[in-house]
């Protein structure tokens, strides 16, 4: 049982990374939906790196291309005024594109591995921390103050003297990072090798876990470990219960239907209002300063 | 303002953007991806200009690539339409993976069904099944949207992956299971796509699907009421356009035409004739995504997609010939279509500023 936890709490942690990260995006205004394409890049180089160097350094560099990737799309969609989903859909082909140009040919396990503890993963309590400090951040202090007005309304935000661009590329960059990072978590602590595509769907679920958690670290928090424990559920459902009659492909699937279920549910009457609130009002809507 | 050897930048605030401009936009943009990957075939260690020389005229060579050019490439003229006629109303078709999927078990089970009718009637009711699953399919994503404004990009995505299990049940060791390993039973004989001028005729079907739909969107009220609808819900609202019907009618209707694309890829190219193992049916389905592309290059105009997408196809086809005459690593022809992405989302700059050079 306990691996089980273990290796679903693996799968929480990668989901809990890079939906943090696109949390603080999309609270300061800047949607992204390039999140598969960024933990593809930052898994593919946490793997190179990781197979050269050592797993913590590819977690390191995984982090520094998500961080750059952020970067990009910052340029692209804070810079460049160009759509948000547009650049974030273009970044994510070419994320698919790249890597699989890039890593294929290095298809296989990797040699390095991190140490475990009790057969978890030490990145488990670094998403915690992450999660608990962006937390702090956004509720508690000035910066975290900045970054929500930002994410409200952009042009009030810079009337009272805050530089809305630099926060936005902070918020990406850091978005971006965190992205990274998950993706080179997923393939140096959870998979260990790399195979074509290896993210499987796990950003856009992340994307999605975003949006139900109205945009509050705390429920996200709740939301990754469902997932992580479904996903891992759909992957070795024997390891809870060796007679589950479902075949595995049905199995496969219930982590897909089950974020359109909750993605259902939120969209609501009753739940439609909180989101409404919630929603960071500049989400999204590039802004022209003149 | 920038300044450079006596020169000066300036960028200004394009307010209208004429459809020249953004046609020459994205002309720029695909000959500034042709630059960026003869870097990597340098890198690689091949002269970048006899690559591509070898690509194209592999590609394009009737003996040689150029059934596969006109099959792959019409391929993704399906998903190109599937995602332009969606995108006319401002909502994002990134199923069409899915919906080619459903299109796909459309298709099989109605031959595997009727493994014994005439071609003249089975292929017509192949047709009509893959339009329908991937109608029915695309639909669910329009009817959330429409109904409950459900975020369309992430519902697709995962029914996208639902459908590549529902492929995987019914192939691998399920009741379509086939001789070879991991792949369906072969499409019995009258189900195979019957050719003309050495392509399938789904590829001419393909492309006068791009005529129907330009007429469609262009001339007929119900093209109009999505025009609106793209332009402006909220003013489509109160014109009585209702967000239900339009989302719900413009993904059926992308879904349906990715659906056709289940019959053309299978039934239309003897190297298949089923569905392969997955990673391969996978890959397959991958390239879907590349409609998109063609799609926003093109600048959602059905007619330019044709030649396009033939463009696109050459690539994938023609790339083969890096890997065996120049020994480059595989995965150089998705590198490409990746940069040519990346290059249109950067060259959107120009969409929104122009640069003013000034001596002095």
């Amino acid at each position: 049982m306990w691996p089980f936890i273990a290796r679903s709490l693996e799968i929480s942690t990668i989901l809990l990374l890079a939906a943090i990260g696109e949390l603080l995006d999309e609270r300061s205004g800047v949607l992204n939906v390039g999140i598969e394409g960024i933990m593809l890049l930052g898994a593919a180089a946490g793997f190179i790196v990781g197979d050269a160097v050592g797993g913590f350094v590819g977690l390191l560099v995984g982090a520094a291309v998500g961080g750059l990737i952020g970067f990009l799309h910052g340029v692209f969609s804070i810079s460049l005024k160009v759509d948000q989903v547009v650049s974030g859909m273009g970044i994510w082909l070419f994320a698919m594109g790249f890597v699989t140009y890039w890593a294929d040919r290095y298809s296989g396990p990797l040699d390095t591995k991190i140490p475990k503890i009790y057969d978890l993963s030490p990145m488990f309590p670094i998403a915690l921390l992450t999660v608990f400090l962006i937390w702090f951040v956004l509720a508690k202090t000035h910066i975290g103050l900045k970054i929500r007005a930002v994410g409200e309304n952009p042009f009030a935000a810079e009337v009272s003297g805050v530089d809305f661009i630099k926060i936005r590329y902070l918020c990406v960059v850091v978005g971006g990072a965190l992205g990274g990072l998950a993706g080179a978590s997923l393939i140096i602590s959870y998979l260990g090798a790399w195979s074509h595509l290896p993210t499987k769907g796990l950003g856009w679920v992340a994307l999605a876990l975003v949006m139900f958690s109205l945009w509050r670290p705390l429920i996200l928090l709740g939301g990754s470990l469902l997932f992580g424990f479904l996903w891992q559920l759909a992957i070795s459902p024997e390891t809870i219960y060796a007679g589950i009659p479902a075949p595995l492909p049905v199995l496969r699937m219930i982590p897909f239907i089950m974020t359109i279920l909750f993605l259902v549910v939120i969209s609501t009457e009753t739940f439609r209002k909180k989101w409404a609130l919630a929603k960071p009002e500049s989400l999204g809507i590039p802004f022209f300063k003149e | 303002m920038a300044r450079l050897e006596g020169l000066s930048f300036k960028k200004e605030r394009i307010i209208v953007l004429t459809g020249g401009r953004a046609v020459k936009i994205s002309a720029l943009s695909v000959a500034f991806s042709f630059l960026v990957f003869s870097l990597f075939l340098y890198l690689e260690g091949a002269n970048p200009v006899e690559a591509y020389l070898n690509i194209f005229s592999f590609a394009l060579a009737p003996e040689l690539g150029l059934p596969a050019t006109l099959h792959r490439g019409l391929f993704m003229l399906f998903s190109a339409l599937a995602f332009i006629v969606v995108y006319r109303a401002g909502i994002w078709n990134v199923g069409m993976e899915g919906q080619f999927y459903l299109g796909t078990i459309g298709a099989f089970a109605v031959a595997f069904a009727f493994p014994n009718l005439p071609s003249p009637v089975l292929i017509p009711m192949m047709l009509a099944s893959a339009a329908l699953f991937g109608a029915g399919y695309g639909a669910i994503t329009g009817f959330l949207k429409g109904k409950l404004d459900v975020n369309e990009v992430v519902v697709a995505l995962m029914l996208n992956n639902i459908a590549f299990w529902l492929v995987y049940l019914l192939t691998v060791g399920g009741p379509w299971a086939g001789s070879i390993a991991s792949s369906s039973r072969p499409l019995p004989e009258p189900a195979r796509a019957p050719r003309i001028w050495e392509t399938p005729f789904t590829s001419l079907l393909a492309a006068a699907l791009a005529v129907i739909l330009y007429i469609f969107l262009k001339y007929t009220p119900l093209g109009y009421q999505i025009k609106v609808y793209g332009g402006n819900p909220n003013v489509a609202r109160h014109v009585g356009i209702s967000s239900l019907k339009v989302s719900v009618l413009v993904m059926a209707l992308g879904g349906a035409i990715s659906g056709l694309a289940g019959y053309h890829m299978w039934a239309g190219d003897a190297a298949f004739y089923l569905i392969p193992r997955p990673e391969a049916y996978k890959a397959v389905g991958d390239m879907t995504y590349w409609g998109i592309i063609i799609g926003l290059i093109c600048l959602l105009n059905p007619l330019a997609s044709i030649p396009t997408s033939i463009f696109i196809g050459a690539i994938t086809v023609g790339s083969t010939v890096l890997v065996r005459r120049f020994r480059l690593p595989f995965g150089l022809d998705i590198l490409f279509l990746g940069i040519i992405t990346i290059s249109f989302v950067a060259f959107q700059f120009f969409y929104n500023y122009r640069i003013k050079m000034r001596r002095g």
